[in-house]
């Protein structure tokens, strides 16, 4: 009893995992998109699990305060207004077929890559205390404010990049 | 190692046990209140008949509430013809889970040592105290606002899923009212997080127990009077009740994002609606009233203005913090009942006006001039 309590952390940790696993192959799998929709909306929670059990509370609610609460209404929400019931759903395989199978075969040697190199430790202080919301805050507004900035800079980049591709396609549907 | 899991399990069935138990109460309070505030009799005609005697137990209509349940498990679970059932069937859940795991941070009591409770307890739980409190985490008040930000994907799926034109409608206002009402809950919290200096709903808790200018109790509501208003303004349209009712809006929209669910699918959303009046009870209760203490109380007593103490034995302490804490909690949810039961619906665009032009700039207003005052106090 008692070895079972004190290794529950680990096994709630590899069922997290396991379900985190399970929910982003669902993601890639599943054709349609209200379904895909749910599936990463269950993936960012139980990541979220998985970083409660590290012991880094705040991460685990910034995960699903921003990529649930936030991102994933407004995805769910377009899916609602939209909803897409085109016949592709129906098809077995997408026509990108080749191009995901090489893209999953590079993300797998990368991961195995990153398995075998060891991977960083999450931070802890000197006396080994954990890494809590003042020592975050702290870091991110000394050091990381500048790549934070980039990276919106670049999420706007992309949303322009995708607007173009939309009005491509649309183009293309006209002609 | 024991010893934490058995407290953990008494904690969550005591919190499981409190959010329904007020869920199955509120809905008789709702038509009570509602009678003796239009001066009727109000709900009175369920009963229950000792057999072979003509002896009916009334009880005030108290078993209204279990004829409900028995309503809700024994009627016809129909299943509309939809283009996403699993989607239909989890909806549901979607909305009912998150409401029961926001209690997981709010703190209910102070600090409980079993073994000062009763001698023989130590043999199991040693002189170990704990703070009573499901999961006392840094994060706080951000696990609330990331649990709650779940329901609004239920509604919207829910909605959705139902393959109706009022279900969509509903969902739609649904998604935008509460996307809206969101920011601007998350914003008058923010003013208190500046004046605490933590999320930590505990030590929120245990920063109200002091006093301020000498006498008055260090409550929330003191310190930001304002914030506290548009909290439970915000709190109410984020539960979708009247006057902010628009989702549900029965004279418009039938029942709105649930017109296709019966039976306990049904009852899971109107329970839903139910405990939640709860929880924003227990976190205006928390943020705000000065949580599970009473006025000038701490751990060890009272400690009233002008210097006179009153000590405590462990027992006492433990007891008048659980039972402040339900009756606080109570009061704020009859307080909502008074307002479902006083104001008239908005029309759908002055929910929307209301909340960006009107409480989203009040809001950001109290939080710079919170602000500014922190600083100005700080240096």
């Amino acid at each position: 009893m008692s070895a079972f309590l004190a290794h529950l952390d680990t096994l709630l940790l590899w069922a997290f995992a396991g379900c985190a696993f399970v929910s982003a192959a669902l993601m890639l799998v599943l054709r349609q998109p209200m379904r895909v929709a749910m599936a990463l909306v269950s993936c960012m929670v139980f990541l979220g699990g998985v970083y409660g059990l590290l012991g880094l509370h705040f991460i685990a609610a910034f995960q699903v305060l921003i990529y649930v609460g936030a991102v994933m209404v407004f995805m769910v929400y377009a899916i609602m207004l939209l909803d897409p019931r085109d016949e592709s759903a129906g098809e077995k395989y997408s026509k990108l077929l080749w191009p995901g199978i090489i893209g999953f075969a590079l993300l797998a040697e990368a991961l195995a890559v990153g398995y075998w190199n060891d991977l960083p430790h999450a931070p802890r202080g000197a006396a080994g205390e954990p890494f809590d919301l003042a020592r975050f805050s702290q870091a991110f507004l000394s050091e990381y404010w500048l790549h934070f900035e980039l990276t919106s800079v670049l999420l706007l980049a992309a949303v322009v990049a995708a607007l173009a591709v939309i009005k491509e396609n649309r183009r293309h549907d006209h002609g | 190692m024991i010893a934490d899991l058995v407290i953990a399990v008494v904690f969550i069935g005591y919190a499981i046990s409190v959010l329904m138990g007020f869920g199955t109460i509120l809905t008789w309070v709702e038509r009570k209140q509602a009678a003796v505030m239009s001066d009727r009799i109000g709900a009175n005609r369920a009963y229950i008949r000792i057999p072979f005697t003509q002896v009916k137990l009334v009880w005030w209509g108290l078993f209204h509430g279990m004829a409900d349940g028995l309503k809700m498990l024994l009627k016809e679970d129909f299943k509309p013809r939809t283009y996403d059932w699993y989607a239909y069937a989890v909806a549901p859940w979607v909305v009912f889970t998150p409401v029961l795991l926001v209690f997981a941070v709010i703190p209910f009591g102070g600090t409980i040592t079993p073994a000062r409770l009763w001698e023989p307890l130590a043999a199991v739980f040693g002189d170990k105290s704990w703070p009573m409190q499901i999961a006392p985490l840094d994060a706080g008040i951000l696990i609330v606002f990331a649990f709650s930000g779940l329901t609004i994907i239920g509604a919207m799926l829910a909605g959705w899923s139902s393959s109706n034109k009022f279900s969509l409608l509903g969902a739609l206002r649904a998604g935008s009212q509460m996307i809206s009402y969101e920011l601007v809950l998350g914003l008058t919290v923010l003013g208190l997080i500046l004046v605490y200096g933590t999320v930590d709903l505990d030590a929120m808790v245990r920063h109200q127990s002091g006093t301020v200018l000498g006498f008055l109790p260090a409550w929330g509501i003191v310190y930001q009077p304002f914030a506290a208003t548009l909290f439970l303004a915000a709190a109410i349209a984020e539960n979708k009740r009247i006057p902010f009712d628009l989702p549900e809006a029965e004279s418009e929209l039938i029942a709105g994002y649930f017109t296709e669910y019966s039976a306990m699918k049904m009852g899971l959303f109107m329970f839903a609606e139910f405990i939640e009046i709860a929880i924003i009870g227990a976190l205006f209760t928390t943020l705000f009233l000065g949580g599970y203490n009473l006025p000038f109380m701490s751990d060890a007593g009272f400690a009233f203005p002008g210097g006179a103490t009153v000590a405590m034995p462990h027992g006492a302490v433990v007891v008048t913090q659980l039972a402040t804490f339900l009756l606080k909690v109570f009061v704020v949810c009859s307080f909502q009942i008074l307002i479902r039961w006083t104001l008239p619906r908005f029309r759908y665009d002055q929910v929307l006006t209301f909340a960006w032009k009107f409480m989203f700039p009040l809001a950001l207003a109290n939080l710079v001039v919170t602000a500014l005052v922190v600083w100005w106090v700080g240096a």
